[in-house]
């Protein structure tokens, strides 16, 4: 037994609140707790998966009150899974930056470390809560250290980005809580169980009510389309590993959240044309303005809230297959935008104004950091052999057994969008002669980002040519997500046997 | 055309919040009791806490006050960050308007008699209205009428972090502690007490101290920084 689910939260808080404390002692402290918090939480989550797999869904009480009246978290297979890949993807990203700022600003580095890993916490938290106020909290609390990573270089862009970030990201939380309060006042409870199975008895008209509000409330984390102004700035502004947080983890938990309302919460079953549509204007939207970019990081933002619209038409099929294909989505796309954004910003990094022109000829240069960015481009522009061909082909046939002609169109278009625009960076990494007129003299990238990079690019290849390895913990997770009956039994049963 | 566009969707926006909050069927028949009921009992059956609002914070649901309490610590943190602007010198106020006498000696005068309101609030927390949040806000406003009276008082920075870093830890501590000795994060694994005692209810008005302690601390240190703006 090395730990149970809710030390995934506690022990971050605990750290987070000890670090002012540590640094006083010995600086780099600050920078070591939170990479063994995080290895920590990894351990701990994917040791809590394979129980949960081989047995049950761990549903833990907690106070002592259980769970309609207390607050539980759930750890089933969609939510051990996820919670695997985001504190996976957090340790990957503290040890991109474990060097970041190193003797050169000790309170900015302490503030960044503190974020970096409340930011993961809260993220698992907002996956593993069964608790729809409890959730509520998560997200402010990763948004408030979202808000403060995108403000870190206190530079004009950065300030207009984080404000930007938190006046979206205040009003939709209040939207958020004017749905709770809305679902509290008709159901009286807060437990997602307990409101599943009375979801009938609730009036209809304040159910749509309800369900619009959370919609906006989740879909600023989410990035679904007219919400997701705030993200190309945030991921542009905020330092490079950030970009990838905000990708890899912070995303996921936003879409997470936004499933379990319309899946568990509302009960819905069959096609969901309000996640089809949401998904597809996304996609269009982002694609074709990721086309248009001149500066590397505001294209890849746009392309992650295009993948994303493309994980929300997977889960609005309703099917097994449509699930199953979204899950698959979300892990490639929680290893591969990370690893476009972390090699990406050592890119950027070696430019004068950051665009995309000023990178020609760089793979000459960093040849090896340039061709894990290639890899990357090629697996999430879903090109064979690579991860994201499999999940691409997995959401094409979930649509094709739904004959869903149109989504299977604008996924086959919109895959030829993105070669378009990954292409033309990857023409100008390889194929152009190097400048120096326009770039700078680049720097060594530190043997800790290059170990990062590395591991994801190998896990990326395995999966592409192994796809069957983790077929079968995303079948289990998609069907954990489509049993809504289970789930309820799960936890408002579980519950009684530890009460005395 | 834009602005027309804006206009009618924030007329839906307010017609849906209108519709909704006009009536939000607070009383409404239910086929159901909700936690209502549950907690007026086990308050007094079980917690033995004069408080219901106290022990729904922090027992019932201490885990989201516990989040809350790191949304403020976040938010303290993040302060510097977000806004900020050209700096002064630092020691240098924004506020450069000295105060008159009669604030400078009612002050001096007011500040202990706030300061034990404070303390009074969050130590009785689980008996009478009030608790941690509430009472380290007293605290606070008392510091800031010090801040404002005397251009010269100080605050060091660095008790403040730790005070708020010991509460934080104190209180997920308590957490682990409930959770070694009841099988629960949080539980409640002191013995309660008598109803109405000012020790009852086990671990609850601990946990309130510390809630005190630390809110007080973190808008102390945020009216420091806003007024001194350092960062």
């Amino acid at each position: 037994m090395v730990g149970s689910p809710v030390f995934l939260i506690a022990i971050p808080l605990l750290a987070a609140f000890l670090i002012p404390l540590l640094g006083m002692v010995w600086k780099e402290l600050v920078r070591i707790v939170p990479g063994l918090v995080l290895a920590y939480l990894t351990f701990l989550s994917a040791t809590l998966y394979i129980d949960v797999i081989n047995s049950d869904t761990i549903v833990e009480t907690i106070a002592g009150w259980r769970a309609p009246w207390g607050i539980d978290l759930v750890f089933s297979p969609l939510t051990g899974f996820l919670s695997t890949i985001m504190t996976f993807m957090g340790f990957i990203v503290w040890l991109y930056s474990y060097r970041f700022k190193r003797n050169v600003e000790f309170e900015a580095a302490k503030k960044y470390f503190i974020f970096l890993m409340l930011l993961v916490a809260a993220s698992v938290g907002i996956v593993i809560t069964g608790d729809i106020f409890n959730q509520f909290v998560f997200i402010e609390i990763t948004g408030i250290s979202a808000y403060a990573l995108t403000a870190f270089y206190t530079g004009r862009n950065s300030a207009e980005a984080a404000f930007k970030y938190l006046v979206m990201g205040s009003l939709s939380a209040s939207a958020l809580l004017i749905a709770i309060i809305i679902v509290y006042a008709q159901l009286g409870t807060l437990n997602m169980a307990e409101i599943a199975a009375n979801i009938d008895n609730m009036n209809v008209e304040y159910r749509i009510i309800a369900m619009i509000f959370f919609i906006i409330g989740i879909g600023v984390e989410a990035e679904i389309f007219p919400l997701n102004g705030w993200a190309p700035d945030a991921y542009t502004e905020a330092p490079g590993p950030v970009g990838g947080a905000f990708a890899g983890i912070v995303v996921k938990a936003g879409i997470y959240a936004m499933v379990r309302m319309m899946f568990t919460l509302f009960n819905i079953s069959g096609p969901m044309q309000i996640l089809i549509i949401i998904g597809m204007i996304t996609l269009i939207i982002a694609e074709t303005s990721a086309l248009r970019q001149d500066k590397l990081k505001r294209m890849l933002a746009y392309s992650s809230i295009g993948q994303m619209g493309l994980v929300l038409v997977a889960f609005g099929m309703g099917t097994q297959a449509g699930v199953f294909a979204a899950l698959f989505l979300m892990l490639n796309h929680a290893i591969i935008k990370p690893m476009l954004f972390l090699s990406g910003s050592y890119l950027e990094f070696n430019t004068k104004n950051k665009y995309i022109k000023e990178i020609t000829g760089m793979g000459k240069k960093m040849p090896v950091v340039s061709a894990i960015f290639v890899l990357g481009a090629l697996a999430i522009s879903g090109l064979p052999p690579f991860s994201g061909f499999w999940s691409k082909l997995s959401v094409l046939t979930a649509a094709a057994d739904e004959n869903m002609i149109l989504i299977i169109t604008l996924v086959l278009i919109i895959s030829l969008v993105e070669i378009v625009y990954y292409f033309r960076v990857i023409n100008r990494l390889f194929f152009f002669d190097y400048d120096l007129e326009i770039s700078v003299e680049p720097h060594k990238p530190g043997w800790n980002g290059m170990v990062a990079l590395f591991v994801l690019a190998g896990i990326i290849l395995f999966i592409g040519f192994y796809p069957s390895s983790v077929t079968g913990f995303l079948d289990l997770a998609a069907r954990d997500l489509m049993d809504t009956h289970d789930y309820i039994n799960n936890v408002l049963q579980l519950g009684q046997s530890i009460i005395q | 055309m834009k602005k027309a566009i804006v206009i009618l969707m924030l007329a839906v926006f307010g017609y849906f919040l209108a519709i909704t909050f006009l009536d939000p069927q607070f009383e409404a028949e239910r086929n159901r009791d909700g936690v209502k009921k549950f907690y007026l009992d086990k308050t007094v059956s079980e917690l033995k806490t004069a408080n219901t609002v106290t022990a729904i914070v922090v027992n019932f649901r201490g885990f989201d006050t516990l989040g809350e309490v790191t949304v403020l610590f976040l938010a303290a943190t993040a302060l510097g960050s977000i806004l900020f602007k050209k700096r002064h010198h630092i020691g240098d106020r924004t506020v450069l308007l000295p105060a008159s006498a009669i604030v400078g000696s009612g002050a001096k005068l007011i500040f202990p008699a706030i300061t034990l309101l404070g303390v009074y609030v969050f130590v009785h927390g689980h008996l009478t209205p009030g608790g941690g949040f509430q009472g380290g806000t007293i605290i606070a406003t008392g510091f800031l009428l010090m801040l404002i009276a005397y251009r010269d008082f100080s605050i060091s920075h660095n008790i403040l972090s730790v005070i708020e870093s010991l509460a934080g830890i104190g209180f997920v501590t308590f957490g682990l502690l409930g959770f070694m000795n009841g099988g629960t994060f949080l539980q409640n694994f002191l013995g309660t007490g008598v109803l109405n005692d000012l020790l009852s209810g086990g671990v609850i008005p601990i946990i309130y101290i510390l809630v005190g302690f630390k809110v007080a601390a973190e808008l102390t240190g945020l009216i420091y920084t806003v007024l001194h703006e350092k960062g």
